[in-house]
């Protein structure tokens, strides 16, 4: 069982270096922007793939270079995702891996990859019902904060030694494991891209105007602006947080960070003695329930989604934005061609009065891995097509793909970017996201999502002033001892 | 009354006059919200997203078919399938319903045996049930069993979660019908069976229509059941394959305005052309009963 | 009842078997199954802990499950009033003569409730919104610049914001019952009524109403099973917010069950919601049972 496994690794890995011995087949190195992905090629391309079954050897279908591993196996390989064509739109990630997945399919055409994609939100209830009832896919995407609990249930295949034995592990990067890890064990591959989850996006030139040349760099400068912004008869920040995880995602993972340093975050995750109720947390909570307070923000944070939000600064009503990297993709495929475009820069949330644990932080990871289910390696030849597959989707025919089209990372690291080709605001981002600043921990990747939903839920009526950061705390620290 | 007009006539006619401008207001202002948002959301459709954004209420300056092509030539949203799944599953699931829901209501609400009023009870209590925090149960029960992700899965849950309202309906109709007749064709010799269809049924049509007006609609917008029961994309419903378009990062209001439009088409050409059938129908039933 | 229509049991049984496996089957196993669930501690998965009654205890200090609860209620009494009132006068008021285009009344105000709860939610959200929404912009073009609000973020206003809806679309639904039990009620009633005016629309109440009296108790009883376990308009709306402001029962126990994967407690919460709208559905039949009692008298 064993030895079949390691020869088909071993094919894996001869045909990976035969095909970077040739060069392979390079993907669009001619450094085009996200302009170009909304034509829906990806789509034709997999209808192709699944209609003609082209020959292993033919890859000439293939938009990025998939190992063309001979896999045993032949028959269904369930698999569960979200990125709708829909969100490959405009989304580097999701564009990633639908063509990947579809290049994958056409390398291995005795694979019937069954595929089942919906819309994040539902893929979420749709995911923990198949978890309870133990009938989850064979393939599928692992959110971090759900790792230690479905370990524990032993529904998810152990991956470490996967992992380690990867014909890609010497490029993979270390360190975006750790919200896929319980008690030592490596349970997926992080998958799409790493992206931040905290940045303000502004209009350089409204600011210019108010008389900052670059973005403030604490809160106290941002509220110097806020009277020329509602001057003008705009909010100086949009901000949505209808839906509750915003303000712990986009906003608290990185202003909490700056209060109580990574130390903290670790030692709550790994339940090493940190508390919700430590002092440096609570004076989290009370600054962003004052700024959110300060009138800086529009009126209906609290019951608008992000997507709305941005669209308050894409019209010009908002002199700023915070969001995470989704909404820079969206903002950056709707905003192409127009001044606010060119004027669009990014900064690192400022840094809150008192707070001096960290500086220039921003939450930033890779949210879902390509997980396995535990029942797979039942079956060594359906597991070694499934592992293949979690490579390839998380390897370097991903990387490159994003790297080259997006200048977008993810697990396997791609050397020496070229970001020469890409524009100014692509090459601002990339420097935002993977060169200029330091991350932290997303909080809601980790812990358990009991806890967060209660959190998020008291943060809400926090900002509207109807709870105080001490309770709030208090009824975290509870949900935190009672689930985790 | 038309004849001398007093003054205690004239403020009459005027009374009446006042009542007949208010009521006719107040109706009226309903029936346009019913109706306007279906207007205004076909309208907003037509326009691009950032016209909307600007203005949510205004007509479109130039009217495009654009987010319309985008759904119905995105081959992912299996949207040709989806309406024939719906269309099947609803068909066949109304049909049952109502056919069930008219012999066992029937039942209960003229045969005497022991549980009667016990089962009546029971099937009045599926009204209650929570679906939504039901779905773990709802998914296991029908996985073990093997009778999940089949063509004709959907049709289980909607007939049982249907026959509640049916069977409540259906026994108090039952109920205020004179038992003269039944007791006339037991005597000529009808079999109980013939009684039920050729006699009682024709009766019953009112509230059997009203039934399938009901069950339809709930039929072809339920969401629940297709998510968690359904796997396999080609036995999606409608429901389901526009879920799609409500992603978590992309929230483009026309776009989803044009797929809800698509998902409500077929149900509502079928209510407007027939509505007048549906509506005179159940009256004229009902006074004959 | 009568003996000479009674058939015999197993053409009873025929006709009633099949049915009864089904509904038993997906009906009653879930519910049975979500019973036998919340004895255990479960985080989703395999393994489950039995804690025997513990997740109950639990629900009975759940502050946030019985607020919920009064959440419900709210919906409950809004909807009988808002739903079945409006309902009734509209019918009356369409069977009146004074009344121009009853079929497109009919026809018009039915259809909300052939709409998915979904595009429902949707629209009364582009009504309330902040910015771009319809109730603000005519707020604005009235000059009333003051009321203007984050409408759906107002903890104190919520709940019969959410509530708008929900009696708007289904007041066609409780129309289209009360006039098929309405035609058969003699027309000149109605005609004898408005010949007096405003009076006359009274006394039809008071004369129409015993007669549907049963049909009426049909629409409280629809009415309030709905509302029991009111879910769509509320999830797409607000998701219970601000905070829990609007959370009502079906909603919380779909929360723990998913967002925080707590499957045990959140099967605890479907039983206790079971639990409770079986309370109030007895409760509001007993209610109505004593008032209709007390007009029996009188009459």
């Amino acid at each position: 069982m064993k030895k079949k496994f390691l020869s088909v690794l071993l094919a894996g890995v001869m045909v990976v270096a035969m095909l970077t011995g040739c060069g392979g087949k390079s993907p669009a190195s001619n450094g085009n922007t996200t302009a170009e992905t909304t034509d829906g090629t990806q789509t034709q391309t997999q209808d192709a793939a699944t209609a003609e079954n082209t020959g292993a050897g033919d890859g000439a279908a293939t938009k990025t270079d998939v190992a063309q591993t001979d896999l045993a196996y032949k028959g269904e390989l369930e698999l569960m995702h979200f990125s709708t064509s829909e969100e490959s739109e405009g989304n580097g990630g999701s564009d990633g891996f639908r063509t990947v997945l579809a290049d994958w399919q056409t390398v291995h055409p005795d694979v019937k990859l069954v595929e089942r994609v919906m819309a994040n939100d539902d893929y979420k209830t749709q995911i923990a019902t198949l978890a309870a009832a133990d009938d989850l896919p064979d393939v599928f995407l692992l959110q971090g904060m759900n790792t230690k609990a479905w370990a524990a249930q032993g529904l998810i295949l152990d991956m470490t030694d996967i992992i380690s034995k990867s014909p890609y592990a010497a490029q993979y990067d270390d360190s975006t494991y750790y919200p896929f890890t319980s008690e030592d064990k490596i349970y997926g591959l992080p998958a799409l891209t790493g992206g931040t989850c905290a940045v303000v996006l502004y209009d350089s030139a409204k600011w210019k105007e108010a008389g900052f040349d670059t973005f403030p760099e604490t809160w106290d400068d941002v509220l110097k602006a806020k009277d020329y912004f509602a001057d003008q008869g705009i909010d100086t920040i949009a901000f949505g947080n209808g839906s509750k995880w915003q303000i712990n995602s986009t906003f608290l993972a990185t202003i909490g960070d700056r209060f109580t340093g990574s130390d903290w975050t670790h030692s709550l995750i790994e339940k090493k003695g940190a508390a919700f109720t430590d002092q440096s947390f609570a004076d989290a909570l009370k600054f962003t329930k004052d700024i959110f307070a300060s009138g800086i923000f529009n009126a209906d944070f609290n019951a608008i989604s992000n997507e709305d939000a941005r669209e308050y600064y894409i019209s010009g009503d908002a002199a700023a934005y915070i969001g995470g990297n989704w909404d820079v993709s969206y903002i950056q495929a709707t905003l192409k061609d127009t001044d606010l475009y060119d004027t669009t820069k990014f900064a690192v949330l400022p840094q809150p009065a008192g707070a001096t644990a960290s500086y220039k932080t921003h939450a930033t990871g890779l949210g879902y891995a390509v997980a396995i289910n535990s029942d797979v390696a039942d079956d060594p030849d359906k597991l070694a097509a499934a592992v293949d597959f979690a490579y390839e989707a998380t390897g370097p025919a991903f990387a490159n793909y994003v790297a080259t089209k997006y200048a977008l990372g993810g697990l396997t690291k791609v050397e020496n970017v070229d970001l020469s080709g890409f524009d100014q605001f692509t090459q601002d981002f990339y420097n935002y996201q993977y060169v200029d600043n330091k991350p932290c921990e997303i909080y809601d990747s980790y812990i358990s999502s009991a806890v967060w939903d209660v959190l998020n839920t008291d943060l809400q009526s926090m900002l509207n002033g109807e709870l105080t950061p001490e309770k709030v705390v208090a009824n975290a620290q509870k949900a935190y001892e009672d689930n985790y | 009354m038309a004849g001398k007009k007093t003054g205690r006539d004239t403020d009459s006619i005027i009374k009446t006059r006042i009542l007949s401008l208010f009521m006719n207001f107040i109706l009226l202002l309903f029936s346009l919200s019913c109706i306007f948002p279906l207007v205004w959301m076909f309208y907003s459709s037509l326009k691009e997203k950032r016209v909307f954004n600007a203005d949510i209420m205004g007509l479109p300056k130039n009217p495009s078919f654009r987010n319309y092509i985008d759904i119905l030539t995105n081959s992912d949203y299996h949207i040709f399938e989806s309406v024939l799944n719906s269309f099947r599953t609803t068909v066949i699931s109304v049909f049952l319903i109502v056919l069930f829901g008219f012999i066992i209501g029937y039942i209960l609400a003229r045969i005497k045996f022991p549980g009667n009023r016990l089962l009546y009870v029971i099937f009045l209590m599926g009204m209650l049930i929570p679906i939504h925090s039901l779905l773990v149960p709802i998914y296991v029960v029908f996985t073990r069993t093997g009778l999940g992700n089949q063509w004709f899965t959907l049709i289980m849950p909607y007939m049982a979660f249907g026959f509640p309202i049916a069977i409540f309906l259906v026994e108090g109709y039952v109920k205020g019908i004179p038992v003269a007749l039944e007791e006339a064709a037991a005597i000529d010799g009808s079999s109980f069976s013939r009684t039920l269809f050729s006699i009682i049924l024709p009766m019953c049509r009112p509230i059997l229509t009203t039934v399938a007006i009901i069950q339809t609609f709930s039929c072809w917008n339920e969401f629940s059941f297709a998510l968690v029961l359904i796997k396999d994309p080609r036995l999606q419903t409608v429901p389901l394959a526009m879920t799609q378009f409500t992603g978590q990062f992309s929230s483009d209001y026309t776009k989803i305005m044009a797929a809800m439009l698509i998902t409500m088409a077929p149900i509502v050409i079928f209510y407007f052309v027939f509505s007048k059938q549906i509506i005179q129908g159940m009256v004229a039933g009902a006074v004959k009963g | 009842m009568l003996s000479s229509i009674r058939p015999k049991n197993r053409v009873i049984f025929a006709y009633l078997i099949l049915p009864i496996v089904l509904y038993v089957f997906a009906v009653f196993i879930p519910l049975v199954t979500a019973g036998f669930y919340s004895l255990f501690e479960w985080k989703g998965g395999p393994n489950k802990t039995f804690i025997g009654f513990e997740n109950y205890v639990t629900l009975m200090k759940d502050s946030v499950f019985w607020k919920s609860f009064s959440h419900n209620i709210y919906l409950v009494i809004a909807c009988i009033i808002g739903q079945i009132g409006l309902a009734f006068i509209f019918v009356l008021m369409i069977n009146s003569r004074l009344v121009k285009l009853k079929g497109i009344h009919r026809t018009f105000g039915f259809f909300p409730s052939t709409v998915s709860a979904v595009a429902i939610g949707f629209i009364w959200t582009m009504v309330f919104d902040y910015k771009r929404g319809i109730l603000n912009w005519f707020l604005d073009l009235i000059g009333k610049h003051d009321a203007i609000k984050v409408w759906l973020n107002e903890s104190g206003l919520v709940m019969l914001l959410i509530s708008l809806p929900l009696i708007w679309q289904f007041i066609g639904y409780y129309m289209v019952i009360i006039l098929s039990a309405i035609s058969s009620v003699d027309k000149e009633i109605f005609e004898v009524a408005e010949i007096d005016g405003a009076n006359g629309f009274q006394r039809a109440i008071y004369i129409v109403l015993p007669l549907i009296k049963n049909t009426l108790l049909v629409c409280v009883t629809l009415c309030v099973a709905g509302n029991m376990k009111a879910f769509d308009h509320i999830f797409v709306m607000t998701a219970g917010g601000p905070g829990n402001a609007s959370m009502v029962m079906a909603l919380y126990g779909y929360k723990i069950s998913f967002a925080q994967q707590n499957m045990g407690y959140g099967s605890a919460i479907s039983i206790g919601i079971f639990i409770t709208s079986l309370l109030v559905i007895g409760g509001s039949q007993l209610l109505v049972k004593l008032l209709s009692k007390d007009k029996g008298g009188d009459n």
